[in-house]
């Protein structure tokens, strides 16, 4: 008998099930993720603003105590589908910040100290091991993003009732869709950052670049070529003309809609091919 | 001592020059600093040959500006035919229930300008002309894309870039003990390592800039550009160029500084950036903590920022009031001396912890 | 000061504690390394690699002073040119060639690039490194790299020699000769500080040892002496002789004798004695009476034994 056979006892325990071992990686990250005082700080930041909101759409809808108060603006306090349109913008931007904190953090240290064929030794396959990793950064963005942003919109519709909910059911929609969409971007583009830039420092400084110097670059675009499609390397300016098909806005947006979708899907594309590239159970030695 | 000191501050630029330049990771750089004269070198190539396309277009269909000048609203389109002849295109597009109003649209160069002829129901209901490029508005649009966009995004991320990787970057590489074993004040070190990445910094971005220039003015006629260099030109490109240099001189102090003090740059990089973007509604005298405020005051052109821009972006470009160019200069160097101080302080203390990146 | 006075001719740490956060490097470290060969044994993270990182400056204390020859490491322009440290870190700056890191460090130093050039040569030289010299570091096999760092740190001809794990990927040729240089160094008067875990090889070349476990100084001085001090565990001395049996009575009637065991087929005795100068006098007596004795080993007065008894399993490699 082999000496490891007499002292090796394999574990017979139970196991996880299949389907839900991925979400070992999840779980591992937030608590490396939250390790960082900084983060918690931020995290809880972003919830000002939703408490704000909630805090506006009560006083919408209790102006006595406004005019009791003596003020005199209370006709302004309108909430529409402006008002969570402003909610998507702002909370996506927060989004984008979380994303440059948190993103770089997933898979460049796996890449950084050739990790990765230790986790696909295990029984991960790749599309796993990304669903896994994306799946913690999609879950801290939806915190931050949708999930409060349904919430105001159950607020408001409990206090203005079913005919404003029947009236503005898209806005629910909006909400929900757009920035679901959004956040998934936000995660395949710090993945796919995260999994090309070794320095996770580096990584996160490229997350904001391509929000950032995308949208200067675009805006520099339309300037130089006298056109409206450098729009479309602004990420932000792009969810925003979906956002203002999904709130019916009818201004008539600088590029027609169907291209920012277009622009989105091409960006999600670049991204998963991006990982598919790296994210693989072996090292390239040079 | 100072000369020893020159000696090693000398060696520490020839070892991190090399890295600035040519460091892989760091070819992005490039590209932040080389793409906008790329645009600018795609629509030089796009006005010649839609400049020679209207010369063409002329000499088929012959019109002279005067005679262009003579339409009217109003003008019935017969009248308009007499007048200028055939146009070199036609369009036709129907409208209304049964499609039976009809809108055309007659197209005539001078050669210079392309006139568009509105008729609705056979008379001239507008008249667009659409004029080539000119020095004035290509200068107006070089200095907001150059405040707005190079300054504020390609400079100050380019600077992230070469800065934050001289000591950050050791510290990941592992090798910044290879300094620090050497019987060098940390002092030293810093200036060597400073003045290595702002040679660095200025060569591609004023490079960049020129490029920029050379690319803008590419497509006008000698005279054109002649005329222009000889009011304003050449001063407007040394303002450019030493407003670039500055810049890569206060960003880069900033972010050697941060890449020191922090370990993870990219919070501090993104206060500053921030920071900078809400300048226009600091107090005046936390305005002067900045960087852009003093480089605004010395571009030779104050440039709007667009009405259509997003939020985001929106929170970027806002304006300051401008300082008087010597004050400009003497509270850049201010601030860019401060930075480095700090830097200096922390760099005394700095210790070797590769473990912990 | 406590403990330790500031000798000029000495590396001396008074008191140094160095803690990363909660985790703790060093703890009341107080020593005087004179010079020639020292050497630093202690299991992983024990505080080998913290005490060379402080006295190089490349750290810290948290509390306590350090000196190095009478300077304080935070004075890094006398420091540098005193002390050349061989790291555990095996990166170089990019893209140069092995001569080039020298001469580039050599540089920091403001010598010209003519004696650059010429002291580069040398240290490469005596490392048998020069047929390689022009390659580029990043082709290097471990054993070349560590090579280039032993030439980056003896190329200014320092006082004081700092080495992580100097002989680790050296063939056994390029070691002897390693090992060669580090007696010639040690020497010529010069302070050659050495961590290792091969502990034969600290036994060969090393004048004196500090053992350090969790962040302590557990043992330091010359290893005999060391050994000497460890009371608990009875020395062992291996006798030759062809009377075994009658050696090993004579030598129980000694209380300091614990135990005496018969070995190599009863052509040897091994002793435990609880004390050794009482020992050896008893050894002279009985040779005096007669005993023929062939040869005496002591068996356990080595660095093995002494990390043996002094750190135990904690963690000895």
């Amino acid at each position: 008998m082999a000496v490891y056979k007499r002292t090796y006892k394999a574990y017979d325990g139970a196991l996880t099930p299949a389907w839900s071992r991925f979400l070992i990686l999840p779980r591992s990250a937030y608590g490396y993720v939250m390790q960082s005082k900084f983060l918690v700080a931020f995290r809880m930041a972003c919830f000002f603003y939703p408490l704000g909101c909630a805090l506006f759409i009560y006083l919408a809808h209790n102006l006595s105590i406004l005019k009791a108060m003596n003020f005199q603006g209370a006709q302004f306090l309108q909430v529409n589908a402006n008002f969570f349109r402003y909610f998507c913008a702002f909370q996506g931007s927060l989004a984008v910040l979380l994303t440059a904190f948190v993103g770089p953090s997933l898979v460049a240290p796996d890449v950084a100290n050739n990790a990765l064929p230790l986790y696909f030794y295990r029984p991960f396959s790749r599309a796993e091991y990304v669903l896994g990793k994306m799946s913690l950064l999609l879950g801290m963005l939806s915190i931050i993003t949708w999930i409060p942003g349904l919430l105001l919109f159950l607020i408001q519709w409990s206090l203005a009732g079913s005919a404003w909910m029947q009236e503005n059911s898209f806005i629910a929609w909006g909400i929900f869709i757009g920035l679901l969409v959004w956040d998934v971007i936000l995660c395949l583009i710090a993945l796919a950052l995260s999994a090309w830039i070794k320095w996770r420092i580096a990584a996160g400084g490229a997350i904001l670049a391509v929000f950032f110097a995308g949208a200067g670059f675009g805006a520099a675009l339309n300037s130089i070529v006298r056109t409206q499609y450098g729009s479309l390397l602004d990420l932000r300016q792009v969810i925003g003309l979906i956002f203002s098909q999904l709130f019916r806005d009818d201004t008539a947006p600088p590029v027609p809609v169907a291209n920012a979708w277009t622009a989105l899907a091409v960006c999600a594309a670049v991204c998963l091919w991006l990982l598919a590239k790296r994210v693989r159970p072996f090292e390239v030695v040079k | 001592m100072t000369k020893l000191w020159l000696a090693q501050v000398a060696s520490v630029m020839r070892l991190e020059l090399k890295k600035s330049f040519f460091a892989r990771r760091g070819l992005w750089i490039y590209l932040l600093a080389f793409g906008p004269a790329l645009l600018y070198l795609i629509h030089a190539i796009d006005v010649t040959r839609d400049h020679e396309h209207r010369q063409a277009l002329l000499k088929s269909h012959p019109v002279e500006t005067s005679t262009l000048q003579l339409i009217e609203p109003r003008m019935p389109e017969e009248k308009v035919l007499a007048l200028v002849g055939e146009p070199y295109q036609r369009d036709t597009f129907r409208f209304g229930r049964r499609q039976l109003a009809t809108f055309t649209r007659l197209h005539y160069t001078d050669g210079d300008s392309d006139y568009s002829i509105g008729i609705v129901n056979g008379v001239v209901a507008r008249i667009d002309r659409q004029d080539r490029c000119n020095v004035e508005k290509d200068s107006a649009i070089f200095a907001t894309v150059f405040q707005f966009f190079y300054l504020r995004l390609a400079v100050f991320f380019g600077c992230v870039g070469i800065f934050m990787n001289l000591f950050r970057g050791e510290m990941l590489d592992k090798s910044l003990h290879f300094y620090l074993l050497a019987p060098m004040r940390r002092e030293v070190l810093l200036a060597g390592k400073y003045f290595a990445g702002l040679f660095a910094a200025v060569v591609i971005f004023t490079l960049g800039t020129a490029l920029q220039i050379a690319a803008l003015s590419w497509h006008f006629e000698p005279g054109q550009v002649a005329a222009y260099m000889h009011a304003t030109g050449w001063s407007d490109i040394a303002s450019y160029l030493g407003v670039t240099a500055l810049a890569c001189a206060g960003y880069g102090s900033i972010f050697l500084a941060a890449g020191l003090v922090f370990k993870n740059p990219i919070i501090p990089a993104t206060a500053v950036m921030l920071w900078e973007g809400i300048n226009l509604f600091l107090p005046a005298a936390l305005k002067k903590i900045s960087v852009i405020y003093y480089l605004q005051a010395l571009c030779p052109t104050v440039a709007a920022p667009e009405s259509d821009i997003n939020p985001l972006l929106r929170l970027l470009i806002s304006s300051a009031e401008p300082p008087a160019a010597w004050l400009a200069l003497t509270g850049l160097a201010v601030v860019t001396l401060i930075v480095l101080a700090v830097a200096g302080l922390r760099a005394r203390q700095l210790e070797i912890n590769y473990g912990t990146e | 000061m406590s403990g330790v006075s500031i000798g000029e001719g000495r590396v001396t740490f008074d008191n140094v504690s160095r803690f990363y956060g909660e985790v703790l490097g060093v703890n009341r470290v107080t020593l005087a390394i004179p010079p020639g060969i020292t050497s630093l044994v202690g299991p992983n993270g024990s505080g080998k690699t913290t005490l060379m990182n402080l006295m190089t400056g490349l750290v810290r204390p948290t509390r306590g002073e350090i000196r190095v020859l009478g300077i304080p490491p935070d004075d890094s322009e006398p420091l540098g040119r005193t002390v050349g440290y061989s790291t555990q870190f095996d990166a170089f700056p990019r893209g140069l060639t092995g001569f080039q890191v020298v001469a580039s460090f050599l540089r920091l130093f403001g010598y010209d690039q003519t004696t650059c050039g010429r002291l580069a040569g040398a240290a490469i030289e005596r490392l048998r490194m020069t047929d390689a010299a022009d390659r580029k570091v990043a082709a290097y096999s471990k054993g070349m790299r560590q090579r280039i760092k032993l030439a980056l740190a003896i190329a200014h001809d320092p006082q004081v020699l700092v080495l992580d794990e100097p002989l680790n990927g050296l063939d056994p040729l390029v070691r002897a000769e390693t090992i060669a240089l580090f007696r010639e160094l040690a020497a010529q008067g010069k302070h050659v500080i050495v961590s290792s875990h091969v502990l034969h090889e600290v036994d060969q070349i090393s004048d004196q040892v500090i053992l350090l476990s969790n962040g302590y100084v557990v043992a330091e001085g010359q290893i005999q002496g060391v050994r000497g001090e460890i009371q608990e565990q009875p020395m062992q001395v291996l006798i030759r002789t062809n009377r075994s049996s009658a050696l090993a009575s004579r030598l129980f009637e000694f209380d300091h004798v614990v135990e005496a065991r018969l070995e190599e087929g009863g052509a040897a005795v091994l002793i435990k004695t609880r004390d050794s100068g009482r020992f050896y006098r008893a050894l002279n007596q009985l040779a005096l009476d007669g005993i023929d004795i062939e040869g005496v080993m002591p068996v356990d007065d080595n660095v093995n034994s002494v990390y043996e008894y002094l750190i135990g399993g904690e963690g000895s490699r």
